[in-house]
């Protein structure tokens, strides 16, 4: 549905060229939620700009349905933009326009008849539950609810993507669970292809079926979200994982709760977060696991568990205890021995 | 007090109520093509700048020098150097047809600073939803630049009027008569200081009502606060 190959983007500015994209390549396939993640500064605006043609890419394709759009005349654009909605963090509202005409007027500037307009506004202002509201000016509606207001803009066009150019990142924890789950409906109910850009990990935990890692202009790595919350090779990624699961224990933490042995990181995902795997290995090699931390994170497509386990004992037993967990099915990773 | 009222109102009543006039009808007349120019040219001086809708640095560039020139003359300069130019405009360099000329010449570039700065304050974001949205750039500039200004083009527009009602009080010296005419011949050269008194507080209430029905409209509009 939207296809990025080798695209990037250079802006001539004072100080000489700056690359803000380099080399991009995504495919976002109908139906998908794809999140690109990184840190302010990382190309990441750009890019999502690129897909609309908001910003003409240097190099690179563009395509959306199919067709390549970097080369199309300005009246074509304007009909394929018509199929790409797009939300922004500052909403980008009408601040003159009640919440009705702020949907109204686009819709009638795209040539929509005014019955025809009229309904798409009912039925749009009702789903991202705004019903009542019609009247009110943006000045009186909170962030989460003029957020509602532009997804209602750009869904009425009805589009088959939306792009979200950092939707949630103005709004408090509790409100950005609230449009997150909004344009999960919005996508198992229309069917809308999602690309979002975000700098929070609980953005793309929670809705995201694929995750690229940006940083300075370029895809660092990509994945599934599974794969990426459970394999995280790249450190920026393993930055963000920090964010919302504390991964990194810090030497003097180690030192301070272990004496001699292994400290191991256990990560479960699907069937063996089912098992009790850790009374087994005190059944079966006498090992004594003492769980210095663990974690249980919900994704969209799966849990992941984490466990930062102390095993005391030699390095020989533990090693055939650690075979033996990833024999199981368990990620483990050594974080440390201590002699 | 009674007396000396009936006595000034037989006197001079047809002479000041001419003048309303002929000032009302120079700042009316001056004022719409004052706005048709310099909205136009404002919107453009927006338009062509450099990461707007229709970027262009020379369109741009030229505008700015043109209307920097034009708002450095005084008006008093202003009448006179461009008298060719308003004899093959208006066809006369005399009375009120006589003084349209310069004066819209005066305001139009005062109108287009003012039209470019309440334009500049409108969020560009939205720009840039209504392109995302397909929206052709002639919808955009009305339905979201100019609808979105509309309290400060008012504004404007209102200190606007008061700046050429106050250039209309020169416009005297070309025989187009008018309330500044009338305070400098009768209350200056003629001495007539109640000519003078009656000409200042019609002006105060001029410009105070003026301004009044502008912030009344500009806060009718405003919804952001």
């Amino acid at each position: 549905m939207i296809k990025l190959t080798n695209v990037s983007k250079s802006f001539q500015t004072k100080n000489g060229v700056v690359e803000a994209v380099k080399n991009v390549n995504i495919h976002v396939k109908a139906g998908e939620i794809h999140g690109v993640i990184g840190y302010s500064g990382a190309g990441k605006s750009t890019l999502i700009r690129c897909v609309n043609l908001l910003e003409n890419p240097s190099e690179g394709n563009v395509y959306i349905d199919g067709e390549e759009t970097t080369h199309l005349p300005l009246k074509d654009l304007r009909h394929t933009r018509q199929n790409i909605g797009m939300i922004f963090q500052g909403f980008n509202l009408l601040k003159t326009a009640t919440v009705y005409d702020n949907i109204m007027i686009p819709l009638r500037l795209s040539g929509l008849r005014k019955s025809e307009a009229e309904k798409r506004v009912r039925k749009y202002i009702e789903i991202v539950g705004l019903a009542g509201r019609e009247d009110s000016y943006p000045s009186q509606l909170s962030g989460g609810q003029k957020q509602r207001v532009a997804i209602a803009r750009a869904l009425s066009q009805e589009p088959s993507v939306l792009l979200s150019d950092e939707a949630t990142s103005a709004l408090d924890p509790e409100t950005t669970d609230s449009i997150l789950d909004l344009l999960l409906k919005i996508n198992e109910e229309l069917g809308i292809t999602i690309l979002l850009i975000t700098h929070e990990m609980n953005v793309v935990q929670k809705i995201c079926d694929h995750v690229y890692v940006m940083e300075d202009g370029e895809i660092i790595e990509q994945g599934p979200t599974i794969d990426l919350f459970t394999k995280p090779e790249n450190p920026t990624t393993q930055m963000f994982l920090n964010t919302i699961s504390q991964r990194k224990i810090s030497d003097e933490l180690l030192a301070e709760l272990t004496d001699a042995g292994t400290v191991i990181r256990l990560t479960f995902v699907g069937s063996a977060t089912g098992e009790p795997l850790l009374a087994s290995i005190t059944e079966k090699f006498s090992a004594r696991p003492n769980i210095l931390s663990a974690n249980i994170i919900e994704l969209k497509n799966g849990i992941v568990g984490n466990i930062v386990v102390h095993l005391d004992g030699n390095r020989s037993k533990n090693t055939d205890v650690l075979q033996y967990l990833q024999q199981e099915g368990v990620l483990v990773e050594e974080l440390s021995h201590i002699q | 007090m009674k007396e000396f009222l009936s006595e000034f109102n037989s006197k001079w009543a047809p002479v000041i109520g001419e003048a309303i006039i002929e000032t009302f009808q120079m700042t009316f007349i001056s004022l719409f093509f004052s706005i048709i120019i310099g909205v136009s040219l404002g919107v453009l001086l927006v338009l062509t700048r450099p990461n707007f809708l229709f970027s262009n640095k020379i369109v741009y560039f030229i505008l700015n020098i043109f209307v920097n020139i034009v708002r450095s003359i005084p008006f008093i300069i202003l009448l006179f150097f461009i008298l060719p130019f308003t004899k093959s405009i208006a066809g006369t360099v005399i009375g009120v047809k006589g003084v349209i000329v310069p004066l819209v010449v005066y305001t139009s570039p005062y109108i287009a600073r003012l039209i470019e700065t309440a334009l500049l304050e409108v969020d560009q974001g939205v720009v840039e939803a209504y392109t995302a949205m397909g929206i052709k750039r002639r919808s955009i500039i009305w339905n979201v630049l100019l609808r979105e200004a509309r309290p400060s083009i008012i504004l404007g527009l209102t200190i606007a009027t008061v700046s050429l009602i106050g250039a209309t009080a020169m416009a005297g010296l070309v025989g187009a008569g008018g309330l500044g005419d009338l305070a400098y011949r009768y209350g200056h050269i003629q001495y007539e200081v109640d000519v003078m008194y009656a000409t200042v507080i019609i002006l105060i209430v001029l410009v105070q009502g003026i301004q009044m029905i502008g912030n009344f409209f500009a806060a009718r509009l405003k919804r952001d606060s």
